[in-house]
């Protein structure tokens, strides 16, 4: 096991490294001139060359590299030359918003998909089975773009009961808090909803066709016990490598989201620099989140491990 | 007297990016946003709001409370000579300071935070006396020194220092006097005060160039900003204005896509909105629980129109321009896209306006003869006029010009549409990277605002605010005229001459009238309605800019 988890532990960091540099080489990948474009009308040929001194763009790529990440250790990731604000200071508004967002949003999702595909796998194409199969298969076709304005136009234009865009922090107390997250939530919910349910749902039918389960039938367990005790966990790994996909993703796939709701995650405030060529924020947002994803994917891997012993022996 | 809401600067170009410019609010150079708005510019808009006077509130004022205000962009700072104002930046920038002069309901330029502004005898010399008794939010006196090194770091900024080109140097006459020197006379100086050049910031901001904390007299006070999130300010208990501001504080909150801003004001989730939207204008001016404000009936407001960049094929060839003008059915774009608020306006001058001539001579739609000229110009292409028409990202912009290209198509112009992201664009159109792209802007409450953007002295160079790089000796000579001389019926005949070039030149393709709506909910009333020191009433809400001074709430 732990021979194991010092393996994953390795492939992380050197896929962080890869990232790494990937993110570094952004900035010379994105068409243009960031030192142009960052001057503006001030470009001259000494201004340009100043600031490309400042920037150390006129060094050696593995120098420009050793300094980026160097600065990276040390909380440094730029500033934006848009609005001066600093990188760390930008992630640090959005990392929460997206935090919460991904939270809550799968807390929802599992909360619904999970006791649907119980009660679907315990009667199989049955009528609930079937109501619920066909209504998750129509949010399934429901893109956000969608849900959400349906979302805001009844619970925040028409009955009041919500915001309909900005993100109040908790300081601002759960209350407000949870009411502006809820409906993006939801938004983001419905396709993890169906997902969820689709993944479980089979897997925990196949499991119960399997020997154990009818020996515990015939040992005289209720079905509820069988599926609670001894069914859902090895049912339950392509719903986690599943989660662990979805909420990676969420990170920077929720812009959708920040933008109808104008929440300024990390999906949103990268958007708006790549249309911006605000190379560092794009660096910098670019490479926490794709770390994050790494990460997520990792503790959902060492899951794995811990709930099924097999993983650990392949 | 106007205050600073009213000033006719706007976007973008200023609105976060690239450019220079001068002028710096003088007139922005705009979102491209080709039926964006409405005609309201002049009188009533098909969409009349319900109020007689909506904004404007008869009983007493009842102090405390804030507001939350929903704008349309965000913007990258907040230093008058470096940041990039656009409508939102100008409506932050008159929260927090205050310009030296403001547009008053008449049109004209009236004292606000100067006491007077006042000419020598040709008007090359114009003294600014200052208000006494006028502190920073910080605390530090508002005096000639400060005037002057606000004036010298404006000159010699990159962005706001062609607007003041013709400014010479500033002065200490006394502690709280300012000899303003230009190289010609210039009339529309009080105007110009009125704009981005016209803001003091404090010594303490200028010297350290801080553009993210700004230190000004306005009746706000900062508090924080976080860029696309919010910016919240609290009341000056300072302020000079003695019993103003009403309100305790404002926050600011940009929502850049029109429907989620016009789902936060019916919700509630915000108390106000600017928007150009057509559509969201209409919407809100038929819902009875609102009331809104659309451009004044003085002045001028932003025009709509393609520009044309005279200085790269094929749009150098006067004949492509020619059959590109009669090509647009504009009538049709803004009967398809103007939600039944837009309106045609074939002119850099609104209808009604003294400066525009009874016929200015612009191009008609004409399929026929748009036909014949690209039949006349093909050869000297290549024998296919190809051309690339451009928008920022906007799928409603997207939606016109692709209707544009398509009329275009017919006159046989192949034409590639293309959506551009602001800062590129507009630096594309600073730097002359373009053939064809929709633009808005040109709103001013003195045409002379609009110089830098017509005048051939700005037309060269690697970077040029005369985007068009037109190049008319006739044109700039009305320019200078307009720009010199006082009697108003001179002026008036310099300008009318400034649109008959324009329209024989061909850089620009008029469109619409682009129109603004501020939209308030019932609870904030009195939202355009600033007096000035004087007495007087200020022109109020223009072009998605606004001062929140006088407002306050019912509940």
């Amino acid at each position: 096991m732990v021979r194991y988890v010092a393996s994953r532990l390795f492939q992380l960091v050197f896929i962080c490294f890869l990232i790494s540099i990937f993110a570094f080489l952004l900035v010379h990948l994105l068409p243009g001139d960031p030192a142009r474009t960052i001057l503006g009308p001030n470009y001259t040929p000494a201004s340009h060359a100043l600031l490309m001194r400042q920037l150390g763009l006129n060094k050696g790529l593995l120098a420009q590299y050793g300094t980026w990440i160097t600065n990276i250790f040390h909380g440094n990731l730029g500033s934006s030359f848009l609005t001066k604000q600093t990188v760390t200071n930008a992630l640090s508004v959005a990392v929460p918003i997206d935090l919460e967002l991904v939270i809550v949003s799968q807390v929802l999702a599992l909360a619904v998909a999970i006791p649907m595909a119980l009660v679907a796998a315990m009667r199989p194409n049955r009528s609930f089975d079937k109501v619920a199969t066909t209504s998750t298969f129509g949010m399934l076709s429901l893109p956000t773009f969608v849900a959400g304005p349906l979302l805001v136009l009844v619970f925040a234009v028409t009955l009041h009961w919500v915001p309909a865009t900005g993100f109040n922090r908790l300081s601002q107390g759960l209350g407000a808090n949870l009411k502006s997250v809820i409906l993006p939530s939801v938004a983001l919910a419905i396709g993890s909803i169906t997902v969820y349910y689709r993944l479980l749902r089979a897997d925990l039918i196949a499991t119960l066709q399997e020997d154990f389960v009818t020996m515990a039938r015939s040992k005289g367990l209720s079905t509820r016990y069988i599926l609670l005790r001894h069914v859902m966990r090895p049912s339950s790994f392509s719903l986690l490598a599943g989660a662990g996909i979805s909420i990676g993703t969420l990170f920077t796939g929720a812009f959708v989201v920040e933008v109808l709701f104008q929440l300024p995650g990390i999906g949103f405030q990268l958007v708006q620099a790549i249309y911006a060529d605000d190379y560092l924020v794009v660096q910098g947002m670019a490479l926490v989140a794709a770390v994050a994803f790494v990460v997520v994917n990792f503790g959902v891997d060492f899951l794995l491990t811990v709930l099924d012993p097999r993983v650990r022996r392949a | 007297m106007a205050d600073s809401a009213d000033r006719y600067d706007r976007r973008a170009f200023l609105a976060r990016g690239a450019s220079t410019a001068a002028a710096v609010g003088l007139a922005g150079v705009g979102v491209p946003a080709l039926l964006a708005g409405c005609g309201s510019s002049s009188n009533s808009p098909a969409a009349a709001p319900k109020l007689s006077s909506p904004g404007v509130a008869t009983g007493p004022p009842r102090r405390g409370g804030s507001v939350t205000v929903g704008l349309n962009s965000e913007i990258d700072g907040f230093l008058p000579s470096a940041s990039h104002f656009d409508n939102s930046g100008l409506t932050y920038a008159n929260t927090i300071f205050d310009t030296l002069t403001v547009v008053g309901a008449d049109g004209t330029a009236k004292p606000y935070l100067a006491q007077s502004v006042t000419p020598n005898n040709d008007k090359t010399v114009w003294t600014i006396t200052l208000r006494p008794g006028v502190t920073f939010h910080d605390g530090s006196p508002l005096n000639a020194d400060v005037l002057v090194a606000n004036i010298q770091q404006l000159q010699t900024s990159a962005l706001t220092g062609q607007a003041l080109r013709p400014v010479s140097g500033a002065a200490k006459v006394d502690d709280l006097s300012v000899a303003v020197t230009c190289v010609e006379p210039l009339v529309a100086f009080p105007h110009y005060l009125a704009t981005q050049v016209g803001y003091v910031i404090a010594l303490s901001q200028l010297e350290s160039q801080n553009s993210t904390h700004p230190i000004g007299t306005g009746p706000f006070s900062f508090v924080s900003w976080e860029p696309n999130d919010h910016l919240t300010v609290q009341r000056n208990p300072h302020y000079w204005r003695s019993g103003l501001p009403y309100l305790d504080g404002v926050t600011y909150k940009p929502i850049s896509e029109d429907q989620s801003r016009e789902n936060s004001l019916k919700s509630g989730t915000i108390d106000m909105m600017v928007t150009r939207d057509p559509n969201a204008i209409r919407d809100l001016a038929h819902d009875s629980s609102f009331q809104q404000v659309l451009n004044p009936s003085v002045g001028q407001g932003d025009m709509d129109f393609v520009i044309l960049n005279t200085a790269v094929e094929p749009t150098s060839d006067p004949l492509v321009r020619q059959a590109l003008a009669y090509a647009i059915d504009t009538d049709e774009l803004v009967r398809l896209f103007g939600a039944g608020v837009a309106k045609v306006n074939l002119s850099l001058f609104p209808p009604g306006s003294p400066y525009r001539p009874a016929d200015n001579g612009f191009p008609t739609y004409d399929l026929a003869k748009a036909k014949s000229l690209v039949a006349q110009a093909a050869p000297n292409h290549g024998g296919t006029i190809k051309i690339t028409l451009a928008t920022i990202t906007d799928p409603r912009l997207l939606t016109e010009i692709q209707a544009i290209a398509n009329m275009w198509g017919l006159a046989g112009i192949q034409t590639t549409v293309s959506e551009i992201e602001q800062v590129t664009f507009i630096d594309n159109l600073v730097t002359g990277q373009f053939q064809a792209y929709t633009d808005e802007m040109f709103g001013a409450s003195d045409p002379d605002l609009n110089y830098v953007w017509l005048s051939p002295t700005t037309a060269t160079g690697p970077i040029a605010l005369n985007f068009a790089r037109n190049k008319d000796d006739a044109l700039e000579a009305a320019l200078q005229q307009g720009r010199t001389m006082a009697d108003p019926s001179v002026r008036a005949q310099a300008y009318q001459e400034v649109d008959r070039r324009l329209s024989l030149d061909l850089p620009y393709l008029w469109a619409s009238l682009a129109t603004w709506s501020l939209t308030g909910s019932d609870a904030v009333v009195n939202f355009n309605n600033l007096t000035l020191p004087d007495g007087s009433r200020a022109l109020g809400f223009a072009n998605g800019i606004f001062n929140p001074t006088p407002m306050w709430r019912k509940d």
